[in-house]
This record gives structure tokens, C-alpha cells and sequence, in this order.
């Protein structure tokens, strides 16, 4: 199809204009004219370094912040201004820069437990959320009963409101002794426990997991399931057995965007804690901690943002995976 | 043992009856098929004895045991799917050991089953292959091995082959029937195809709209219909019918009279009855010696021929005005019978044919129900004047 056109392209061109003058300019708009292609090409590569350079620029820029030593962090240009690679041959092998931040950070503060606390906010949520929107979502991809939708609409409504509008029920619910859970928990209250953040987040990320999943399952052949329940299955053994496996990229992509939300989430995790590593507050609030009173350590912030990013990283790196080797591994064929 | 019956089985759907009062009797070992019309209820009724579906009422037996409220699981059955349903991302070791592996079978125990049930099918060295590296054959085969894996008291198949190509399913109809053979099981089988019906079955059941009209050996169904329904079902091209009365000489419509003594069957003058006839139970006159009982010659014109090459189907009509292009035999004044390949036989040409009379069947009209299978005597005008006997209006 192309190679028609770009024959018929030269031809014309060879009768119209056989010889004019170019400017290497005209010359490359008048190829792009004759092979559209190339054409296509450098706008897809224009745009792509144009994303490029507006999504990685914020990381490269967090990156020399956090290698700048403390006082200098007014000079950086594309690098930080004691940065000098002659240094090297010196034997700095930090060339005027300053790795020690990703060590300071967790000097300073427990910075490790901040971390900790938001991954097992984020794992447990996640764990939640997948468990009980698949449920949730069998019962509305694959089964038939009345009432269905006004109920998928209920579940959805909740994900309408700000999540501020659940705020001061919540704070009051999880600051009040419950004598229920007094042997659990030393003052019976949910406040500065990691159940004070779990709860809602589950609440809140589960319309849209249960949105997602709803639309995976309800793809799934009636006959896989008929026959995994006729081989010996139960109907929830066919939803872990076989529609969950099968519906692989739609789990992993309710399961990452769900721990994505969490891990970073600061409005509820601030508020249902006190600040403190010991009392589950979430990783921002610990980035926060190198803000001080008369002083603001922006380059250890931007270490520990680094550093915070990267288990999200690791994560997405695997799932994608996942959700690629699902997507090549499914060939349903009804 | 395993018996299969089915008990006053009524499944409804909210304004739809799909079974109704269904009651079924499938004895151990019989291989039985269910035939009907699509959304006649035959695959609803097999999700019932299978489990997928639970009846609204009635009981299902299976064995000695109730199994009407067993999920699927516990019933002893296994089932191959129209659509093949196997696992897509499993292999195929994986998708015929799934049963066992649920069952915490021993490894060696499982390895022992899967290597024979792929040896019955002939998939052996292909069990590291996933579902969509297959043909739709191979694919099959691996279903039915997932399905005697389990050594199950009854195997149910819904449509199995509908899906494969024209050659690839007569082969895998005599793979099944072999398969029959060395399994001794029940086997219950839905299609809607009835050349599969008649060959493999041991008793066909004919649904209609959600109820049982015949079941019965394939030749019975054939041969002795049990009522207007079944006798247009079974059989392609399907059985000419005439609708008429019952008269003082015997049969009479427009266009064909057969005359018996009405009171030797019971029945009564002015009663409206069907005449069926097959359409290889019509010959030309100038055969009729082929004819087992020929009646006397009717007259009629040929319309539409359909060589098959090894028979030529001719469409007749009775009334030349009457235009019949469309292949329903059923149109009033139209007759399709079923010529030797060899006869001298052109469109338009009038021809004289008989009726075999041991092969005419009579149905009530309004029930439906058969009346006879065959008109023996030639009635009390038989003798008096045998022209009289039969003919056209025309």
C-alpha cells in the first residue's frame, strides 16, 4: 500500500519538478512529501522525546537536588555546582557531590520505617481490595439477579464523593474506645494504628477495583467455568482457579493503581496519626520530617523521595510483566 | 451402576418454560441422545442432570442417589462442551490431570490416568502443547480425554462436534462410538444434528418446546413416529404430509385419497388426519412393482429436481398453477419424493407415482398424535373398483 503510493509519489514529482534547487530543509520536507513515513517518524520521535523529557526531567532534577550538598543547593544548573569530574582523578569518586544524603536520610529519621509503614498500609489494602473486588466482581460480571445495576451504581457512588467528605465521621470513629477492642489494642482506639488507614482506603479504592474487574470477568466464556465446576470445582474454586488467572492484566492493573493510591496517600494517613514513625505514619509525612523548624533540607527530601519511589518501581516493573505475558497468554477462544 | 433418571424435571425462567415435566428413564451403559429444535430445552435439560442448572422442580437420580441438590462436582459426571472450554492457559497435561489434581490424587497415580487418556484419544506427546497451539480437532480430543480422565458413571456431551468441520466430525462420530465401546459408560449426548442421532445413539429422545415426544431406538423413531413432530424431525429430507379427512372409503384430501376401512383403526368419518408420508416410500408407477403395497397411481407434475448422485430428490405438485421453489415439502399440493439417480426424469414433465401403503402413516391432526404406521387391508372399496382407490382431484 505504501510503496504504491510512494511510486506513484516519485513519478509525478519526477514529471513535475525535475530539477529545482534545495536547501537541505526543502530537500528533507520534500522526501517527507514523497514517503510520508518519514514524515510520521520524526513527529512520533518529536513527541516522544517531548513526553521523555517532561516525565524523566522531574526525576533527573529530584536526583541532582538530592546530590547537592546541603548550602549549595541554590547553584544547580544541570548539575550541582560543586559538581567537577576532575575530581576524579583525585580520587573523589563523588566528584564534588554528595551520595551521603541517601544515607543521611536515614540518619536523620527512621526513614526505613516510614516506608515500611506505608508499604504495609499499601500491601494489606491492596491484598483487601483484590480479595473482595473479586468477589464483588463475579457476582456482578457473571451472575444474573435483579436489582444489579441500581447496586453497581450504589458501589460506585461512594468513589463519587472527596474522600474529605468521609474525613470527620472516620477521625471521630477511630478516636473513640471501643472496650471491644481494648485487648487488642492498648486504649481501644483505632487512632495511630495502621487499621485507622486500612479501612477507609479499602473502602475507598474498592469501586474502582470492583469497576475493573467486573468488566474483566464478565469476559470470561460461561464454558470455562462450567467446566471447571463440572471437574470438580466449587463456583469460588472456579473464580480462583480459572476466571482470576485467565483475567491476569485486569487484577494486576486494579492491584497496582490500588497500592499506587495508597503507598502515596498523605490526607487521610496524616490526619488518622500522629506524626512519628512509631505511630504508622506514611512515607510522606517522613519526607516532611526533614523539614524543620529554621531549617528545610531540600536535598535529603529529594533523597528520600527517591528512595520512596522505589519499591512502586520494582512493583510496576513486575506487574507490567505479568500484564504482558496475560495479555499474549489469553488467545480466549470461545 | 449408573442409571440416570429424571423425575417430573421442571425448569423455568422467569416467562419461559424450558423443561417441562420432563421424565427420562437412561439406563447403565445406553448411549442416548437428545434431538430437538434449538431452544427445545435439550441443553437445559442436560445442564440439569450436569448440575449447572437446578431444576425449579423435580428430582434427578443418578445411581441410587438424589442428586438435585449435589453441585456438579459430586455427581459422578463429566461433560464435553459445545465450545470445547478448555483451559486456555494451561497445557495440556495440565487441562486433563485438572479433575485429579482437584481430587489430590498421587502424582504417579495421575501421570498413570492422563498417559491412558490421552492413548484412547491419541494425543500421546503432545502434553506440553497449550490449547491455541491445536487444531480444533486435537482440541476436541483433548477435551473428551479430560472428560474419561475422572473414569465418570456418566458422560454428558453438549454438541461436542458442532464446531468441527464436516470431515473432521463423521471421523471423530466413530472415534465416540468406539469410545463407547471400550468405556461402558452412560453417555448422554445433546446435538441437534440428527444424522449423529441416528448413528450412534441406542435410543434417541426428541424434544420439543421443553417436553419429551418420543424416546425410543432410532429405527422406532424413524419407522413409528410418535406423532406429527417427531415424524417431520427425524429424517432429511423430511416426511410429506397431507392434510385431510377420514371419509366412509378411507383417507381424502384435495389431491391424494388413500382408501382402508376407517373403523379398523378407530376411527371415526369427518375426523381431520395427516397423512405422512417418507420421501423414499413414493415411487413411479412404472416401479411400483418396488412397492411393498402400492396404492394406484396419482398424477402429478415435477417442479424443482435436486440431483444427490446417488438419489435425485423431485419436487411434484398437484396443481400446476401452484408455484414451489422453495424446498418445504410441507407446502399444501406439493410432494417430495426420492428417485433412483438413473431415472429419465426432466422439471415440468407429468409423471404417475404410488405411495407404498405398508409405509404411510396417519396422525391426528389436532393432537398431533400418530394413528397408524402402516395401512394394511385396502379397504371395503377395494374390491368394488380398485380406480376408485386413490387419485388426484385434478
Amino acid at each position: 500500500m505504501a510503496t504504491e503510493t510512494d511510486t506513484q509519489q516519485i513519478g509525478t514529482n519526477k514529471e513535475d519538478e525535475p530539477e529545482l534547487d534545495r536547501g537541505p530543509f526543502e530537500a528533507w520536507a520534500a522526501r517527507s512529501i514523497k514517503n510520508p513515513k518519514r514524515a510520521y517518524k520524526a513527529m512520533f520521535y518529536t513527541a516522544m522525546i517531548f513526553f521523555l523529557v517532561t516525565t524523566l526531567f522531574p526525576f533527573y532534577w529530584l536526583l541532582m537536588v538530592a546530590l547537592t550538598p546541603d548550602g549549595s543547593l541554590q547553584n544547580i544548573v544541570l548539575a550541582p555546582a560543586t559538581f567537577d569530574p576532575t575530581l576524579l582523578l583525585a580520587g573523589d569518586l563523588t566528584m564534588g557531590t554528595n551520595p551521603g544524603a541517601f544515607v543521611e536520610i536515614f540518619e536523620r529519621l527512621p526513614f526505613h520505617r516510614y516506608m515500611f509503614n506505608s508499604f504495609v498500609i499499601a500491601t494489606v489494602t491492596t491484598v483487601i481490595v483484590l480479595v473482595v473486588s473479586s468477589l464483588a466482581g463475579y457476582v456482578f460480571g457473571r451472575l444474573r439477579f435483579k436489582g444489579k445495576s441500581p447496586l453497581m451504581l450504589l458501589v460506585l457512588v461512594v468513589s463519587f464523593f472527596p474522600p474529605a467528605a468521609f474525613f470527620l465521621p472516620l477521625n471521630q470513629l477511630f478516636n473513640r474506645n471501643f472496650a471491644v477492642l481494648q485487648p487488642v489494642m492498648s486504649d481501644g482506639s483505632l487512632y495511630n494504628t495502621p487499621y485507622a488507614m486500612i479501612i477507609p482506603f479499602s473502602a475507598l479504592f474498592l469501586p474502582l477495583s470492583i469497576f475493573i474487574l467486573t468488566t474483566f470477568y464478565a469476559q470470561i466464556p460461561d464454558g470455562l467455568e462450567d467446566a471447571a465446576r463440572i471437574e470438580g470445582t466449587t463456583r469460588l474454586g472456579a473464580l480462583f482457579r480459572v476466571i482470576i488467572p485467565l483475567s491476569a492484566p485486569g487484577v494486576a492493573t486494579a492491584g497496582v493503581l490500588t497500592f499506587i493510591a495508597v503507598y502515596n496517600e498523605y490526607f487521610f494517613s496524616s490526619l488518622m496519626t500522629d506524626p512519628g514513625a512509631e505511630n504508622w505514619a506514611p512515607i510522606v509525612e517522613g519526607i516532611l520530617g526533614y523539614q524543620g523548624q529554621y531549617q528545610e533540607l531540600y536535598n535529603l527530601m529529594a533523597a528520600a523521595s527517591i528512595v520512596g519511589v522505589l519499591p512502586v518501581a520494582i512493583l510496576v516493573v513486575v506487574a507490567q510483566e505479568k500484564i504482558v505475558s496475560g495479555l499474549t497468554a489469553g488467545a480466549l477462544k470461545e | 451402576m449408573a442409571d440416570v433418571k429424571l423425575e417430573n424435571i421442571v425448569k423455568q425462567y422467569e416467562d419461559v418454560t424450558a423443561v417441562d415435566d420432563m421424565n427420562l428413564d437412561i439406563k447403565h451403559g445406553e448411549f442416548v441422545t437428545f434431538v430437538g429444535p434449538s431452544g427445545c430445552g435439550k441443553s437445559t435439560t442436560m445442564e440439569t442432570i450436569a448440575g449447572l442448572t437446578k431444576p425449579t422442580s423435580g428430582t434427578v437420580m443418578i445411581g441410587e442417589r438424589d442428586v438435585t441438590d449435589l453441585p456438579p462436582k459430586d455427581r459422578g459426571i463429566s461433560m464435553v462442551f459445545q465450545n470445547i472450554a478448555l483451559f486456555p492457559h494451561m497445557d495440556v497435561y495440565d487441562n486433563i490431570s485438572f479433575g485429579l489434581r482437584l481430587r489430590k490424587y498421587d502424582k504417579s497415580e495421575i501421570d498413570r490416568r492422563v498417559e491412558k487418556a490421552a492413548e484412547v484419544v491419541q494425543l500421546n506427546g503432545m502434553m506440553e502443547r497449550m490449547p491455541d497451539e491445536m487444531s480444533g480437532g486435537q482440541r476436541q480430543r483433548v477435551a473428551i480425554a479430560r472428560a474419561i480422565v475422572r473414569n465418570p458413571d456418566v458422560f454428558l456431551m453438549d454438541e461436542p462436534l458442532a464446531n468441527l468441520d464436516a470431515k473432521l466430525r463423521v471421523h471423530m462420530r466413530t472415534e465416540l462410538q468406539r469410545l463407547h465401546k471400550e468405556l461402558d459408560t452412560t453417555i448422554i449426548y445433546v446435538t441437534h444434528d440428527q444424522a449423529e442421532a441416528m448413528t450412534m445413539s441406542d435410543r434417541i429422545a426428541v424434544i420439543n418446546a421443553g417436553q419429551l415426544q418420543q424416546i425410543d431406538p432410532p429405527l422406532v423413531c424413524y419407522n413409528e413416529p410418535a406423532n406429527l413432530f417427531v415424524a417431520g424431525f427425524i429424517g432429511s429430507p423430511s416426511m410429506n404430509f397431507v392434510e385431510g379427512e377420514v371419509a366412509g372409503s378411507g383417507f381424502t384430501s384435495d389431491d391424494v385419497k388413500v382408501s382402508f376401512n376407517p373403523s379398523d383403526y378407530n376411527l371415526g368419518r369427518g375426523k381431520d388426519v395427516t397423512l405422512g408420508v417418507r420421501p423414499e416410500d413414493v415411487y413411479l408407477a412404472n416401479n411400483s412393482r418396488e412397492a411393498a403395497d402400492p396404492t394406484v397411481p396419482l398424477t402429478a407434475t415435477t417442479d424443482v429436481l435436486e440431483p444427490m448422485g446417488n438419489e435425485i430428490f423431485a419436487y411434484l405438485t398437484f396443481d400446476e398453477d401452484a408455484t414451489s421453489s422453495m424446498t418445504d415439502a410441507q407446502l399444501p399440493g406439493q410432494l417430495l419424493i426420492s428417485v433412483d439417480p438413473d431415472t429419465e426424469i426432466e422439471e415440468d414433465q407429468e409423471i404417475e407415482v404410488v405411495l407404498d401403503r405398508s409405509k404411510i402413516h396417519l396422525f391426528d391432526t389436532a393432537g398431533g398424535k400418530a394413528l397408524t404406521h402402516e395401512i394394511t387391508d385396502t379397504g371395503a372399496t377395494s374390491t368394488a373398483g380398485a380406480d376408485a382407490e386413490v387419485g388426484t382431484d385434478d
